[in-house]
């Protein structure tokens, strides 16, 4: 009897076309995730040095261990590589003018040098960085050179005041907040289709463009209030609120309109599931790198959300401002119109 | 053609088409509904009707032909049609997670209705005293209500009612067949589909056949009945051993009336009644078909 009940349910399945190729597309997307997942750790060390004047031998050295210089014009622009909007290196050796003459010559056995770290990076990794200075100086001078060196932390020190796993975990809460609204508002649209209700509607003055415009209001509405409130409740107002109110609402257009795309290829609240865990999946790798940082890697910056978890955290943990986070309320604002407009296409065709 | 010509008729088709795919639903029928007029549009399952009223009601575009509704060109204008008409759907496509008062409350702000009161509405359908129940807690038959109801908010010029008495209690298809009555009354023009014949019959002015995407034919019920149907009396006779027969006696024929005399001269007649051919009757006779299937 059970196994007549179970043939027939999964007959049933797979007699609906629908459910068969969203199985088979789940199945791809999820694989799919798992492969630009990075597959190896990255092991790459990258790091700002001025001046730039780099010995051949450093980078012999260095060719097969994974160390990157990056040569720096100026001061400035060695810090600036650091800045939370550049975000190039987390490392950089600011050595005095002329050093690579001194330590070759071996004029001085005693050598003067800054190291540069950003806020976050972790303090047992710091050590590891002068003694990578010190086999360098060795390499070049052939003696030892007595390095001293000096860590100076750009932006917010976060030294004896790391950030807490919660502060780490503002950007995904508000995304999640971000991505169950997704599934509503999708939810509401397939619905409207599966039970005619549309049909009612649009046969009063009703045009289509008004409710596009209402699902849009409803949608970002729902989004943005919800996720200020979660945000404004866990303190995440504190700092620059405003721009803070911006990112979020910036992000829920993002996702009102990617629950345009869900609604608009879903039948019932089942099919928005099937449609929706992929989606919202792949959106919130983003945040997964600023709960466990390494986690992932600059590939992350495809995805839309990126912009928006990335200006959450910086504003909220690191106190950064509108001139920090521009460029991403812009890619962020770009991505919001691009995926607004397919959105409107793909409902636009599914009313028709 | 005047402004007032038009309008004298409701609605104007002219040579419609509309064809799923390959599959042509409708092929080139044409027909006017006057106003005020209850328009019987009769067919079996599939012969077109819904897809007809959805070309005359703006929910899809004709691939040939022209809808004109109280003047207007419905493809070019929709949104101004959809205005003045109200439709009761086949399916029931009510927001069933909300009241029944919020429903009507809803589509009257649709259509910009201020003065609006949801439960004379309500009562008026037969539905008083649920206007805050959720609809999914109503009957097949409430919820009919309700559409037919729905239909009422915009007080429309045209009523579009998309077989409103289908799979019914006798109960509920006579509060609905009375609404009808009640707009037919106030001077709203009508377009029923159905394929309930008897229905037809006691409310339209005049019925039209649709089969298989063609009408084959369009009149009153009672010329119809004139030009194809036969006129009968039924007779019940009493037999020795006391069961009962039946005697059929064709009406209008050059000997009638030598057969009712036959009838009560040599049997014993218990009840006779004379009979007119249905509009089911006339269906099948013009289509080979029957209404139903």
């Amino acid at each position: 009897m059970i196994r007549a009940l179970v043939t027939k349910d999964i007959t049933l399945f797979f007699r609906n076309q629908f459910f068969a190729i969203v199985s088979v597309l789940g199945l791809v997307a999820y694989a799919a995730v798992y492969f630009l997942m990075p597959k190896t750790v990255d092991d790459t060390l990258t790091i700002g040095i001025y001046p730039p004047e780099i010995p051949a031998v450093f980078l012999e050295e260095t060719a097969d261990s994974g160390i990157v210089f990056v040569p720096k014009d100026s001061e400035e622009a060695l810090r600036a590589g650091m800045s939370a909007q550049d975000n190039e290196y987390n490392v950089a050796f600011l050595f005095p003018e002329g050093w690579v003459r001194t330590l070759a010559l071996s004029h001085a056995l005693d050598q003067d040098v800054t190291i540069l770290f950003t806020s976050d990076f972790p303090d047992e990794l710091k050590e590891a960085y002068v003694v990578i200075l010190e086999e360098l100086s060795y390499t070049l001078s052939g003696q030892t050179i007595n390095i001293s060196a000096t860590e100076e932390v750009v932006g917010q020190d976060l030294a004896g005041d790391p950030l807490a796993a919660r502060e780490r975990m503002v950007p995904l809460l508000a995304m999640i907040v971000l991505m169950v609204e997704t599934m509503g508002l999708a939810s509401l649209i397939a619905s409207e289709v599966e039970e005619h209700t549309l049909q009612a509607v649009l046969t009063t003055p009703v045009r289509i463009g008004h409710l596009f415009l209402s699902k849009g209001i409803t949608g970002v509405t729902l989004a943005f209030v919800q996720s200020a409130l979660l945000v404004a409740v866990i303190g995440g107002l504190r700092q620059a609120p405003l721009l803070i109110l911006a990112a979020l609402l910036l992000g829920s257009i993002l996702v009102t309109a990617v629950a345009f795309l869900i609604g608009s290829s879903s039948k019932d609240l089942l099919s928005v599931m099937a449609w929706a865990v992929p989606v919202l999946i792949v959106l919130a790798i983003p945040t997964f790198g600023i709960v466990f940082p390494g986690a992932t890697t600059v590939w992350t910056r495809i995805i839309p959300t990126y912009y928006l978890v990335d200006t959450l955290h910086k504003v909220v943990n690191f106190g950064a401002g509108w001139a920090d986070v521009w460029q991403n309320l812009l890619i962020l604002l770009g991505f919001s119109a691009g995926f607004t407009a397919l959105g409107i296409l793909a409902l636009r065709r599914k009313y028709r | 053609m005047t402004h007032d010509a038009i309008i004298a008729d409701a609605i104007i088709a002219d040579n419609l088409s509309y064809s799923y795919n390959d599959h042509l639903a409708v092929d080139g029928i044409s027909f006017k509904v006057a106003e005020g007029e209850i328009m019987g549009f009769l067919g079996p399952n599939g012969a077109g009707k819904s897809t007809t009223i959805k070309m005359l009601t703006g929910q899809i575009r004709p691939r040939g032909g022209r809808v004109t509704v109280l003047g207007t060109d419905v493809s070019a204008h929709p949104k101004r049609v959809q205005a003045e008409i109200g439709i009761c759907f086949e399916f029931t496509n009510l927001y069933e997670q909300m009241s029944a008062i919020e429903n009507l409350k809803l589509f009257a702000a649709l259509f910009g209705v201020r003065d609006f009161d949801p439960v004379a509405l309500l009562d008026r359908v037969g539905l008083p005293g649920r206007g805050k129940d959720k609809v999914a807690s109503y009957s097949k038959g409430m919820k009919q209500r309700l559409m037919v109801a729905r239909a009422l908010v915009n007080r429309p010029k045209i009523l579009f009612l998309d077989e409103p008495t289908e799979g019914l209690d006798p109960v509920s298809a006579e509060a609905i067949r009375d609404v009808i009555r009640e707009e037919r009354a106030r001077g709203a023009t009508i377009f029923l589909t159905t394929h309930d014949m008897h229905e037809a019959d006691k409310l339209s002015n005049r019925v039209a056949f649709i089969n298989q995407g063609h009408i084959v034919a369009l009149d009153t019920p009672h010329n119809l009945k004139q030009q194809y149907g036969q006129r009968r009396l039924r007779a019940e006779v009493s037999q020795a051993d006391g069961r009962l027969e039946e005697r059929e006696i064709a009406l209008d024929t050059p000997e009638t009336a030598h057969a009712v005399e036959q009838l009560f001269a040599q049997e014993k007649v218990v009840t006779v009644h004379s009979e007119e051919a249905s509009l089911e009757d006339i269906f099948i006779q013009i289509t080979g078909r029957g209404l139903v299937g």
